[in-house]
């Protein structure tokens, strides 16, 4: 890999996960949360170059939702803006993109949308092929179910071993303020929880959630003077695959297994075990397995920390979930993340999804040292 | 930039306000396939895919570019969504630029579309938004107001917005892929019905089925392409908050800084003297005389004597959409990518019957939202 240009997490700002915030329209949420950020790295917005958002106008309930957010982003005077219709953490890998362009030095990357205003089981439902898939009315946790099924059949994985993920997902949500289920519960609790659609358990898929997220990125040059423990990006790749779910091999992610594989050989790792914790976008027990195969590790094992954070399972902010594992692979690197910190956590690995049954994945390889010298 | 960007391959669809023969991925593809054939590249060379259309709510496809991966061969690859109002096609296409730019990637396939007959874009385009009273008027009942000031503002004469209308469609004419094409007369403007003061009906964008691909590649890919490329010399997309207090919807701060931004590291001082044609975003027919002074081609209030002058038509002075533009063609999404392709058209002196004699500068420009998102590009023939 040539030499890229060093470039890093110096600063994140999330609300708590909510099911609902009663008072706040989405811009509110995210105003707090943008100002925490810049204040978390020591600077004004008139220090930041750039600016990319992530959200979805289904979401949002109406068109242009993220017009909104200008207003809150710092868009005056005018700024260099782009938004994307995406999970935000796709936003901040096209930040990192602008960086090795040498378009921007720094910038501020959002995520928003209020989730509670809609009925996601309806409106993701909107994302499946309109002639031949959506008009079958596979909702997100349908597609999820046969997922877990073509899984189960393929590899043997258990109800039991489900519960038993939903529960370490559980138990280290319990100590993390940000997420939205806050309660630990056993394997043997959850593996009673009724089927949401079966294979799947109410117990091993997230309640409804919303958030608002800010994320400050940097190169090398600025980062260290806005971060004394910046989270210096070694790698990252993003890979789409086809949405046809009969086309697929749903117990398998193609896209994720070459994004990771792309992301680990620029980051120059030979191996994803070596790193000491793992943060991923996964909205079920057997998609966290799905992506460990796809990363080839092993799930049983202690190391590497599987989402500290607790994972989507406690937290499923639509449109923010991926950036939210950014922003903790960051606070783990630096040392914020509190009750649910991983020991001397010197490399994580954070990864995010788009559409159903992981049908896009982004992977980010973040480091305490700088990755190019 | 880091390094040199070029567009080596240009492709649209026939628009028309209802593409009922094909599915919204058969529309994508047949922009796409013209791209790729223009490059003189497959699906296979393509190393990312950066796809750009407007709300999801026009066709009632929430992120449709998800179920297209296999129609725009992304299988595999990188793929982003832009979505950034009226001018996600523009600022789609320089995230693609962006790409290349980085030395990340040598062959990038960016693509914008709409398929408006598949929904309803007067409900699409009627926001409620918290805390404003919802006009229920569209984007025309929106902009109408910013018209009318800009007539107060410069005591404009009411037959200029007539006399763009007609002569968007004398250029349309002469481009085989506008949406409308049937020449009109300043009188046949004039007498048609007002939809918002003082926009009339023949004076605003239809509603179109289309789409716009485009493939930027570097240098080195440009050298070897069957044809030659045209040259990025500059490109950006700025946006700024609507609710500032004193900000001028009229002459929007973002566009001027925009325009700035390009034509400086374009090196372009002067550009009413060194660019030959631009394509520019007129979704209603004021917004040309609006935005020649917005972009810097003349002082504020010059815009609509530029008009009167009949400095702006084929074949004058700076000919100003000389494809028809979004006046004659709006598949929303796609509009701004068209402006964008449409200069590189000019500039690779392939823009068949509607080409501009010796352009050597082309302006590409989109703008959105409550016109507060701007993206431009200045495209050149040489490096």
């Amino acid at each position: 890999m040539s030499r890229l240009r060093n470039v890093a997490v110096v600063a994140f700002a999330q609300a708590p996960v909510v099911a609902r915030d009663e008072h706040r329209m989405a811009t509110e949420m995210l105003y707090p949360q943008v100002r925490r950020a810049l204040a978390d790295c020591g600077v004004e917005r008139s220090a930041i170059d750039y600016q990319v958002a992530g959200s979805a106008d289904y979401i949002d309930g109406r068109p242009f939702g993220f017009v909104g957010a200008l207003e809150v982003m710092g868009s005056w005077p005018p700024t260099q803006d782009l938004h994307l219709e995406m999970d935000a953490a796709f936003a901040a890998h096209y930040a990192w993109i602008r960086m090795q362009a040498g378009d921007c030095d720094t910038a501020l990357v959002c995520g928003h949308g209020k989730v509670s205003e809609g009925e996601p089981r309806r409106i993701l439902n909107l994302e499946l092929d309109p002639y031949y898939q959506a008009p079958i009315g596979l909702d997100p946790l349908a597609t999820a179910a046969l997922q877990a099924s073509a899984f189960m059949a393929r590899t043997g994985t258990t109800d039991r071993r489900l519960a038993e993920i939903a529960a370490r997902n559980r138990a280290a949500g319990a100590r993390n303020p940000d997420v939205q289920v806050r309660s630990s519960a056993s394997a043997d609790e959850l593996a009673r929880t009724p089927w949401a659609v079966e294979p799947l358990r109410t117990g091993y898929v997230p309640p409804l959630g919303e958030s608002a997220v800010a994320l400050v990125l940097a190169a090398e040059g600025k980062a260290e003077r806005m971060c004394d423990r910046p989270a210096w990006i070694h790698g990252t790749d993003q890979r789409i695959e086809l949405q046809t779910l009969g086309a697929r091999d749903l117990s398998r992610s193609p896209s994720a297994r070459l994004a990771a594989e792309r992301a680990l050989a620029m980051a120059g790792a030979t191996s994803a075990a070596d790193v000491d914790l793992v943060e991923l976008s996964a909205a079920t027990p057997v998609e966290e397995l799905i992506l460990c195969e796809a990363l080839g590790i092993d799930a049983d094992r202690s190391s590497p920390a599987l989402n500290p954070s607790g994972g989507p399972l406690v937290g499923h902010p639509l449109m923010m979930t991926g950036l939210i594992r950014l922003g903790e692979a960051f606070r783990q690197l630096a040392g914020r993340a509190g009750d649910h910190a991983v020991a001397g956590a010197r490399r994580a690995i954070a990864h995010a999804t788009n559409g159903h049954c992981l049908q896009q994945n982004l992977f980010w390889v973040l480091g305490t040292e700088r990755r190019w010298t | 930039m880091k390094r040199p960007v070029a567009v080596v391959g240009v492709g649209q669809t026939r628009h028309a306000s209802r593409r009922a023969e094909l599915s919204i991925a058969d529309l994508v593809r047949e922009a796409v396939d013209r791209a790729l054939l223009d490059a003189g590249l497959e699906h296979r060379d393509i190393d990312a895919v950066v796809v750009g259309k407007a709300p999801d709510q026009l066709e009632g496809v929430m992120q449709p570019e998800q179920f297209l991966a296999g129609a725009l061969g992304a299988h595999l690859k990188p793929l982003i969504r832009v979505h950034t109002a009226g001018s996600v096609g523009a600022s789609t296409a320089i995230a693609a630029m962006t790409h290349v730019a980085s030395g990340l990637f040598e062959r990038v396939l960016t693509v914008a579309f709409e398929k408006q007959s598949e929904g309803n874009a007067m409900w699409a385009l009627s926001p409620k938004m918290p805390f404003t009273a919802p006009l229920v008027a569209g984007a025309g009942g929106f902009f109408a107001p910013y018209c009318r000031a800009y007539i107060a503002r410069t005591g404009a004469p009411l037959h200029i917005g007539p006399m763009i209308a007609a002569n968007a469609r004398a250029n349309a004419a002469r481009n085989e892929y506008a949406h409308l094409r049937e020449p009109m007369t300043v009188e046949d403007v004039t007498n048609s019905p007002v939809l918002w003061d003082p926009i009339r009906y023949l004076e605003t964008c239809p509603s179109s089925d289309g789409a716009c691909a485009l493939v930027l590649a570097s240098e080195a890919q440009a050298r070897r392409g069957p044809r030659r490329p045209a040259w990025v010399k500059s490109a950006a997309s700025y946006a700024e908050a609507m609710w500032v207090p004193g900000r001028d919807q009229v002459n929007p701060l973002a566009g001027r800084v925009c325009a700035k931004h390009v034509f400086e590291r374009a090196g372009i001082r002067d550009p009413w003297r060194e660019i030959q044609t631009a394509e520019i975003y007129v979704p209603f027919s004021w917004f040309e005389a609006m935005w020649l002074e917005n972009l810097g081609f003349c002082d504020v209030g010059q815009g609509w004597h530029i008009v009167d002058r009949g400095e702006q038509r084929f074949g004058a002075h700076l000919p100003i959409n000389p494809s028809g533009g979004v006046l004659c063609t709006n598949p929303i999404g796609a509009s701004g990518m068209l402006r964008l392709g449409e200069a590189a058209l000019q500039v690779m002196g392939r823009a068949g019957d509607h080409q501009v004699d010796g352009v050597k500068n082309a302006l590409g420009h989109a703008y959105g939202g409550g016109a507060q998102y701007f993206a431009m590009w200045v495209v050149s023939t040489e490096h």
